[in-house]
């Protein structure tokens, strides 16, 4: 199938359009639904929390399988602990830091970590603390 | 630079792929006749594939294949947004990238109407007001009502498309895989489908998805590029604008691999020489601002320097404009004097006491200290202008080699040579190639670890494999055995090399002793989903069972799903209809309801009540 450039796009196929940026003509057409153009510049979308929250007040039944309900179930197993800088299955946790390491050249990198290194770290693991 | 390491290590280079906008093809006549060809489109939050669904050859094959993002810049105009391939870097425009999902789930559809015109357009659809088409797209697994109403109402209203239909796109992957294998389609088995934003565990039970055993994991390739990229910013603070997410995006596809075992290969990474041979060293190019520490003394000379600098000049402007003024005072007295010489005595005396002066005497005084000060002013000038011609001399002498520093592009392991001849303060000799360099050793393991161990990036919600033993362990054993029997990989986020061995020695842990069980990979695991609903659609022309008429959107809501052996399950439940739009006719909002109670009517908060119910 050929290629056709996209000047020729224009003018060729669509004489009649008199708006230059007529690549997106369908927003011109289907002004049809007029509103619905205008409509959907301004609106805010839900995301989809806001989607999730309102589909969980409809009447599902216990086994109907919906959005949420097939989220996996938080894990049974523990978990298994690796080192924040290498990723070697970690033995040791800091005390001050709370960062995990395995050898004792990490744990000597480790106290020289500036402090935004160390949060860096912990909030790659979820493990920062939000009490102060 | 030493040049034993130059033989066994491995340096690499980002290829920092830029892409090239996509033609506009003109449309084949057989799409249009005898009847106007299915367009197959699978939405992906990663990458979207549009095409026809013809037979064989390029036409069989998706023509579109772009990023499903749009790049707007606030307040610009709707047709200046950029989407998919006419981005030809990202990185630029990284923030303001938008894309139509959120997860797995599209909500945004204004930006998902921005990119059924670039296909549509782009596929050489010229009918105007519609698409005479039939559209084939893929959802998530249970998507959520709302969007799927969104979605019927964006096609069926705005586009006028005659026939709809929705599937799975793991489903459809695998509908085509196993007609690859020549296997029954009424088969039993589970998929494992891995995508940008979440995994899924899907059994298929005679040929039908089981919904009700599904089960979905937050895990997927975005996630795993973000943990990448945190991992290699810390690790290099000195280097963060140069770890953006495209560059850890090709890492993932091209040097990143799964461990069969996770411990066994992390105790290999623990040996020396294992890591010096496997790390990958990811060389960036040379820039010279980004020497991070070791500047940070010179930039504090230069700062110093370039204080004084402006404080000279200052104090060179305060003289020049009191020289300025001293000159003029000084004319303007010796105007008072001419006045003296030339004998207007009653103005030289009104001038006089104007300027505060008793005498003539007093006058000349003034002019000669005046004058005096003038020549001084005058004399510091020139000194300056002449200091000034030197320095700069001596300045455009020294730019000369710092210039063709800057032009060097790619870090030669000889440059730390040459790097000796642009001045600098004392500083330790550091190899300048290696500092450039990003060492990938155990992130190459970590990162496609993080769909087995969430744990690695803090969630707490089950890995793929513990997830599929969940999934197992609630039905019999007899069917245990049979889905067992046909496990089915697909999605791309599981095309890392070892990701089939790994699955494979994960289930046989699982599994009862001597039980059978089989892992088949799909053939393309990003691509395949388009190519089975191109296939389903050529099996199943439009209007027949598993397509959505424009009367039965009409008449059945925008969330009605037509079943099919690759779709969701249908549980019919109306839900509101949205906000009809002012420019629009009057349409009352249904709100029927399967167990009408007017508290969950009222709970939803997308209804305009109106007082009239059905």
């Amino acid at each position: 199938s050929k290629l056709v450039d996209l000047a020729s796009y224009h003018f060729l196929s669509f004489p009649h359009l008199s708006s230059p940026h007529s690549s997106l003509f369908f927003s011109l057409q289907h002004s049809g639904i007029g509103g619905a153009a205008a409509g959907k510049k301004n609106r805010t979308w839900k995301n989809l929390k806001q989607i999730l929250a309102v589909e969980r007040t409809l009447p599902w039944k216990i086994n109907d399988p919906n959005y949420y309900s097939i989220d996996a179930p938080p894990s049974l197993k523990p978990a298994k602990k690796y080192s924040d800088i290498s990723g070697l299955p970690a033995n040791y946790t800091d005390p001050q830091t709370k960062l995990r390491f395995t050898s004792s050249e990490e744990f000597s990198f480790l106290r020289l970590l500036p402090t935004d290194a160390v949060t860096g770290y912990l909030a790659l693991r979820k493990a920062t603390c939000i009490v102060p | 630079m030493t040049s034993k390491t130059d033989t066994t290590c491995k340096i690499f280079s980002f290829q920092d792929y830029k892409s090239s906008p996509d033609p506009i093809f003109e449309i084949a006549a057989e799409c249009l006749q005898p009847s106007p060809v299915p367009i197959i489109i699978d939405n992906g939050s990663f990458q979207t594939r549009a095409g026809w669904a013809c037979k064989g050859g390029e036409i069989g094959a998706p023509r579109l294949l772009f990023k499903s993002v749009a790049a707007r810049s606030r307040g610009a105009a709707r047709s200046e947004t950029q989407i998919g391939n006419d981005i030809s870097n990202l990185e630029p425009v990284r923030w303001l990238l938008k894309s139509q999902f959120d997860r797995n789930v599209v909500v945004n559809f204004e930006i998902q109407e921005l990119m059924f015109d670039y296909i549509f357009s782009h596929l050489g659809v010229v009918t105007e007001g519609s698409v005479e088409h039939p559209i084939v797209l893929t959802e998530a697994p249970c998507n959520p009502l709302h969007s799927r109403q969104m979605m019927s109402e964006l096609l069926f209203e705005c586009y006028r498309v005659p026939h709809v239909s929705y599937g799975v796109d793991c489903l459809y992957s695998l509908y085509y895989n196993n007609a690859l294998s020549n296997l029954t389609p009424l088969h039993t088995g589970i998929v494992l489908s891995s995508g940008y934003h979440c995994s899924h565990i899907l059994p298929v039970i005679n040929g039908r998805l089981d919904a009700g055993n599904c089960k979905r994991v937050n895990v997927g390739g975005s996630q795993a590029a973000s943990y990448l990229q945190r991992l290699l910013q810390l690790k290099y603070p000195g280097h963060l604008a140069a770890v953006t997410l495209s560059r850890m995006e090709e890492l993932l596809h091209e040097h990143s691999y799964t461990a069969t075992d996770y411990h066994q290969e992390l105790e290999k990474w623990r040996s020396v020489e294992f890591y010096e041979q496997e790390v990958h060293r990811m060389q960036l190019p040379f820039s010279a601002k980004g020497l991070g520490g070791v500047v940070s003394v010179e930039e504090r000379q230069e700062r110093r320097t370039q204080q004084l600098r402006r404080l000279q000049e200052i104090n060179a402007r305060r003289r020049e404009e009191k020289l300025q003024q001293d000159q003029e005072r000084l004319d303007k007295l010796l105007t008072v004097q001419e006045l003296l010489e030339d004998g207007y005595l009653e103005q030289f005396h009104k001038n006089l006491v104007q300027l505060n002066m008793d005498s003539a005497e007093e006058l000349q005084s003034y002019i000669n200290k005046l004058s005096l000060v003038v020549e001084q002013g005058r004399q510091r000038l020139l000194q300056v202008i002449i200091g000034a011609k030197i320095s700069l001399c001596q300045a455009s002498e020294m730019e000369q080699p710092m210039d063709e520093g800057d032009g060097v592009t790619e870090m030669d392991p000889d440059f730390s040579e040459e790097n000796t001849e642009i001045e600098k303060p004392v500083q330790p000799v550091f190899n300048m190639a290696e500092y450039h360099q990003l060492f990938v050793g155990t992130e190459r393991l970590r990162v496609s670890e993080i769909l087995f161990q969430p744990s690695l990036i803090g969630e707490d919600q089950m890995g793929m494999m513990e997830t599929l033993q969940y999934v197992l362990a609630r039905y019999t054993p007899e069917q245990q055995e049979a889905l067992a029997r046909n496990v089915f990989l697909t999605g791309g986020n599981l095309q890392y090399p070892g990701m089939k061995e790994r699955i494979e020695r994960e289930l046989l842990a699982m599994r009862p002793f001597q039980s059978h069980f089989q892992v088949m990979m799909a053939s393309r695991p990003a691509v395949d989903a388009w190519y089975g609903a191109r296939d389903w659609a050529l099996e199943n022309s439009p209007g027949g069972a598993g397509w959505i008429s424009r009367q039965d959107y009409e008449e059945k809501g925008g969330e009605y799903l037509s079943e099919h052996c690759a779709s969701n399950v249908f549980i019919p439940m109306k839900i509101a209809k949205p906000v009809p739009r002012p420019a629009e006719t009057l349409l009352v909002p249904i709100t029927t309801m399967t167990a009408a109670s007017p508290d969950s009517v009222s709970a939803s908060p997308s209804t305009v009540l109106a007082p009239t119910q059905t």
